[in-house]
């Protein structure tokens, strides 16, 4: 019997030592297909057409939620610099249905898109129901813009909100005790009235923010900042309107713009596109290792949300 | 006192006796000696892993493989366990038609050993993938053998249980499966029933 065990052993033995093997197989040929670290969802190969995401507001590092993989800026950049590496994207749709975000987000996404942009490989803005403000001021990286007739865009400025609570913490009877370093170091606090001095250095930053938007928007576009300015004050618009400013080149739907993207790299009709959409089976797993890992994606966001300051200036459409 | 029957190696009788002989499997199983309920669940473990493995073996190999083997191995081995409970205690009932005592743990434990030739369909698969010779083909012929390999293992093992004959013991084995089909069977019938009325009215 003892003959028999071992006999057994030895078998269990080589059934994991057949796991490992496979394993590390598996591993390696990944590591040959993988190339410069491209990992493209989709079974296309060859060619062809990169999509990227905005979706949501914009800010730097977005919501980890599996079927939003890339909306903060970090995760966008992330998905740019892989299309930037793979040889077989020739031409990027940026998908964008977002009412803006934070400043500094907007310009890391602009900034990155008009790199590529300066290394030839053509980009396509596609609006969805939104892209304004900070949406646009990506869009505006493109070197091509397609909105639907009825995309929600324009709202070219910059915004800065703090709500006072100043009247309503004397009626409850709570009274901030704050000890600062400096004169300015609580502004927009929420717990006193602003200052006129306050208020004009927000407003420099705001107005420095804007000259910026507006430059950026005007190189982007290929167009005089005067041209733009007085369409910039903050206003919303419908595509078709968009389209009359020149904000837009074209009115069509999403497919108009994978279609333009593959004339524009002189693609095949059929060139394959490469989205980040993630599958069913991948989301389970995403939100499993999300469980395992301490917290809910929702407690998550939460804590993200929690260390958020008042000083949020937007390029942001707020109705 | 674990590391004791670890070094004995009596648990190893369990899965040689599955492979070997499955009336003696039930008879260790019956004396409880060593325990082997824990134990049985190593069983349909390590198929998930295996089944995992050698799909990946064939399929699109990326990255997202590392998430199958952590995450979905949890989910494959809750799947199996679950499927094991659902069919032993189904088993169970049919053989208690039959007039047999109740017996649903030994049932289980009987079933989780059953699948054990399943852990062979990677070394015979890996064979065939390194020569590139119909990989595909071969996963499923082997598939197909190690599943009747694993019922002919039940089927004994039911016999050997409650003393019946193989047939007896196989209508048993197959109960939860007619019953899933059957139940499949007639749903499909209703909605076509249904249908055919809902559009023709």
């Amino acid at each position: 019997m003892d003959r028999n065990r071992k006999i057994l052993i030895s078998i269990l033995a080589l059934l994991v030592l057949s796991s490992v093997i496979a394993i590390v197989e598996i591993s390696m040929n990944m590591q040959q297909k993988r190339g410069p670290g491209i990992s493209l969802a989709g079974p296309a190969i060859g060619p062809g057409v990169g999509i990227v995401r905005v979706e949501g507001p914009i800010d730097m590092t977005g919501s980890s939620s599996p079927s939003l993989m890339s909306r903060g800026a970090e995760g966008i950049i992330a998905r740019l610099n892989e299309m930037e590496r793979s040889r077989d994207i020739r031409a990027v749709v940026v998908r964008i249905n977002s009412p803006g975000g934070t400043v500094g987000a907007s310009q890391e996404i602009y900034e990155k898109l008009w790199r590529l942009r300066k290394k030839n490989i053509p980009l396509i803005a596609s609006m969805g129901e939104i892209a304004a403000s900070g949406g646009y001021y990506v869009a505006s990286a493109c070197n091509y813009i397609v909105a639907n007739h009825g995309t929600i865009t324009g709202s070219i400025g910059v915004i800065a909100m703090s709500p006072n609570l100043k009247k309503l913490f004397e009626k409850i009877g709570i009274d901030m005790r704050v000890i600062k370093s400096g004169r300015y170091k609580d502004i927009l606090s929420s717990f006193r009235d602003i200052s006129p001095e306050e208020r004009q250095l927000i407003q420099e930053i705001i107005d420095s923010s804007y000259r910026k938007f507006l430059k950026d928007v005007a190189r982007g576009r290929a167009m005089n900042e005067s041209d733009i300015q007085p369409i910039a004050d903050g206003r919303v618009m419908s595509g078709e309107t968009a389209l009359k400013h020149k904000l837009v080149d074209m009115l069509g739907t999403f497919e108009d713009a994978v279609d333009k993207a593959r004339e524009m790299a002189k693609l095949s009709e059929d060139a394959p596109v490469y989205d980040e959409g993630a599958s069913s089976l991948e989301q389970i797993l995403f939100r499993m290792q999300a469980l395992f890992s301490g917290g809910s994606l929702m407690e998550r966001e939460l804590r993200l949300r929690h260390v958020e300051n008042n000083y949020r200036l937007e390029y942001r459409c707020l109705p | 006192m674990m590391l004791t029957q670890l070094r004995s190696l009596r648990w190893a009788d369990l899965f040689l006796f599955a492979l070997l002989d499955p009336r003696a499997l039930y008879r260790q199983i019956d004396r409880n000696e060593p325990p082997s309920f824990i134990l049985s669940f190593m069983v349909p473990a390590a198929v998930a892993a295996i089944d995992i493995i050698t799909l990946s073996l064939l399929g699109r190999q990326t990255p997202f493989f590392y998430y199958k083997i952590t995450y979905g191995w949890i989910l494959m081995f809750i799947y199996q366990s679950l499927t094991v409970a659902v069919a032993a205690s189904l088993m169970d009932m049919a053989s208690q038609f039959f007039g047999n005592g109740g017996a649903v743990r030994r049932f289980i434990i009987l079933i989780n050993f059953s699948l054990f030739p399943k852990v062979f369909i990677l070394p015979l698969v890996y064979i065939f993938h390194v020569f590139s010779f119909a990989p595909i083909f071969f996963y499923f012929f082997f598939s197909t053998g190690l599943l009747i390999w694993s019922a002919m293992i039940a089927v004994q093992g039911i016999s050997e249980m409650h003393g019946v004959s193989l047939g007896k013991a196989a209508v048993v084995y197959l109960f939860p499966a007619i019953l899933i089909w059957g139940s499949l069977f007639f749903m499909f019938i209703l909605l076509v029933i249904c249908g055919t009325g809902y559009f023709a009215g």
